[in-house]
């Protein structure tokens, strides 16, 4: 029973941080039909900036978490200007960001060990102690992630479908031409929204930076997972992005326990280019 | 024809080049170089020519690489026999990948190929009682005519191997290319709809494409493990991925001889940079931003440079 509750719960956790990582990727997708491959590599830098910060300039957590998250905000903001900008209205814009991205992910990788070099580096925790739940224990760390992570999924949601600036996000990724006719700015709303997503990247890799060590390759086989979470949901909306978060969290955790740390990651990949034999659109995505 | 002599030309120029370079670490260089222009070009058959966007190229090379590593060390099968045998186990992965990619469109068939890699990265870290897990393998057997080793001679043997194998992969690149079905490559990627009203039947092609362009890069594979006598993860990192990437878009995706020359110019420049203090990682960070510089400058890559501009793009 015990392995069990310990099992869900970590599934819980790796949901909630594949989640905020996949909902920017997702965020990013709908809004200007562009696959972010440095989206693991904002998050590397956003834990970055949060552990020098706090740690080697010492001003503490809270200002280490805000800097985290508005670095990569602003990284963000830069890639899309330097990276996907000049490439619209490309006929094969699709594939060519994904080229770009993808250097941008060697760049800003490469860069960060540089930067900050290879020791390995850890955030501490952003608050201390154990919680204990139906008799398993999680650190107040993961917890906190496990409280956090829906709520900012929601606000995002909020945003999305109640304000101005968030509908505009939507209207910009159904018809372009169309929001424009009706006065939105369209390059700011392709800035907002790659702002945004990295924002989501850099806090992902702030909660990340308190449980795993920070490298430059931190963001990595997030990454990876994050794309396997929109493959199997469908690229387009939030919330079948984060239920297949929640999903390929919950499988993980169990085949770990079940088949073993080695035999997982091919277990979900085998188990992903399944669902794309038989539902080229993701599993929730419509055609 | 101008495509045709610079290309014996050249030929002809690395053929001699043993005779005016002698020390092994330049020799070395081109063999990599070889070995690159080989993943290269054929890369370009399914993203220059197909249109087909397979981020998972190198398992083709990994898959060469590991079955000479398997065959040779683990088997004791000798490496000349491994390294033809490195070509069919590469097209078995080729056909195994085309399966979920020949209905899959746009984003869907990079995420899926991306996955593949992972897949195979995944496997061979996992089955470490055959592939060496996260160590590799090393000591594979190299290669050798009755006594005479082809590491003597200052790499001798192990250039003109790998110049051979990449002037048969060309030839073998210029007949697919030119051939009906090269040409209807051509038309399924500019007009899939119209191609498909003529009666090209998409998903065979596909299938076909991924199987013809993992023949030639699993071969460089066997013959590099047999060369560096390594097998290691390495070769499905993203580094290596970037580098390859870099050279088929800098050299000029769909022209097959960009790519190749590409090869050479990235291999030297990169090797250049290493030797400078302080550009050990700064190297990969600027073949990235070249290949960015060339993606909005110049799409065609250099072979569009070299060749007079067309009217229509």
């Amino acid at each position: 029973m015990d392995t069990l509750i310990s099992t869900l719960l970590s599934g819980v956790v790796l949901g909630a941080l594949y989640a905020l990582m996949a909902s920017g990727l997702s965020l990013v997708w709908t809004t200007l039909g562009v696959f972010n491959f440095a989206h693991g590599a904002l998050m590397t830098i956003g834990a970055f900036v949060a552990w020098t910060v706090s740690e080697a300039v010492g001003l503490g957590l809270p200002a280490g978490v805000v800097a985290g998250v508005a670095s990569a905000a602003l990284l963000g903001v830069v890639v899309e200007y330097l990276l996907i900008r000049p490439f619209y209205g490309r006929p094969n814009m699709l594939l060519i960001t994904v080229m770009t991205t993808l250097a941008g992910m060697i760049i800003l990788e490469k860069g960060a060990q540089m930067i900050w070099g290879a020791r390995l580096k850890q955030l501490p925790r952003l608050i201390d102690g154990e919680v204990s739940i139906f008799g398993a224990v999680i650190s107040a760390h993961e917890a906190l992630i496990i409280v956090v992570a829906p709520l900012i999924l929601l606000a995002l949601w909020q945003f999305t479908t109640r304000t101005y600036l968030g509908r505009s996000l939507r209207a910009v990724g159904q018809n372009q031409d169309a929001a424009a006719l009706l006065g939105i700015n369209v390059s700011f709303t392709f800035a907002l929204a790659f702002g945004l997503g990295a924002a989501l990247a850099g806090l992902t890799g702030v909660l990340l930076g308190g449980i795993r060590f920070i490298t430059p390759s931190l963001g990595a086989e997030p990454l990876v997972k994050a794309m396997i979470v929109v493959i199997f949901g469908g690229l387009g909306s939030l919330g079948a992005t984060v239920g297949a978060a929640f999903v390929i969290g919950l499988a993980e955790a169990f085949l770990v326990l079940t088949l073993g740390l080695y035999w997982t990651p091919f277990a979900l990949f085998l188990g992903l280019i399944a669902v794309l034999i038989f539902r080229p659109n993701g599993l929730f995505g419509r055609v | 024809m101008t495509r045709a002599s610079l290309l014996f030309g050249g030929l002809l120029v690395l053929a001699v080049i043993p005779l005016f370079v002698q020390d092994s670490y330049t020799r070395h260089l081109f063999i990599l170089a070889f070995i690159y222009a080989v993943i290269a070009s054929n890369w370009d058959l399914s993203l220059g020519y197909a249109g087909l966007f397979n981020f998972g190229h190198l398992v083709f090379f990994a898959t060469g690489v590991y079955t000479v590593a398997i065959a040779a060390k683990t088997l004791g099968i000798s490496p000349w026999l491994a390294i033809p045998m490195s070509g069919v186990t590469a097209a078995i992965a080729g056909l195994i990948v085309s399966a979920p990619v020949a209905r899959l469109k746009g984003i869907y068939v990079v995420l899926v190929t991306f996955a593949f890699g992972q897949l195979v990265l995944q496997l061979i870290l996992s089955q470490s009682h055959l592939t060496g897990g996260a160590e590799g393998m090393v000591r594979i057997p190299y290669l050798q005519i009755g006594d005479y080793k082809f590491i003597s001679d200052f790499k001798l043997g192990y250039y003109y191997v790998a110049l051979g194998l990449l002037i048969v992969s060309t030839l073998y690149l210029l007949w697919v290319t030119n051939s009906t079905f090269g040409k209807s490559l051509l038309a399924v990627r500019d007009n899939e709809d119209y191609a498909r009203a003529r009666g090209i039947w998409i998903t065979r092609q596909r299938v076909l494409v991924l199987t013809l362009s993992a023949i030639f890069p699993g071969v460089a594979g066997g013959f590099f493990a047999a060369y560096l006598r390594v097998a290691s993860p390495e070769v499905l990192s993203f580094g290596t991925l970037s580098l390859a990437l870099s050279m088929v878009l800098i050299g000029g995706a769909g022209t097959i001889i960009g790519p190749i020359i590409a090869a050479f110019l990235l291999i030297f420049a990169t090797e250049a940079m290493a030797g400078i203090r302080g550009m050990e990682d700064a190297r990969f960070l600027i073949v990235a931003i070249g290949m960015i510089l060339v993606l909005r400058f110049a799409p065609g890559g250099l072979a569009q440079l070299v060749r007079a501009p067309r009217k229509k793009p």
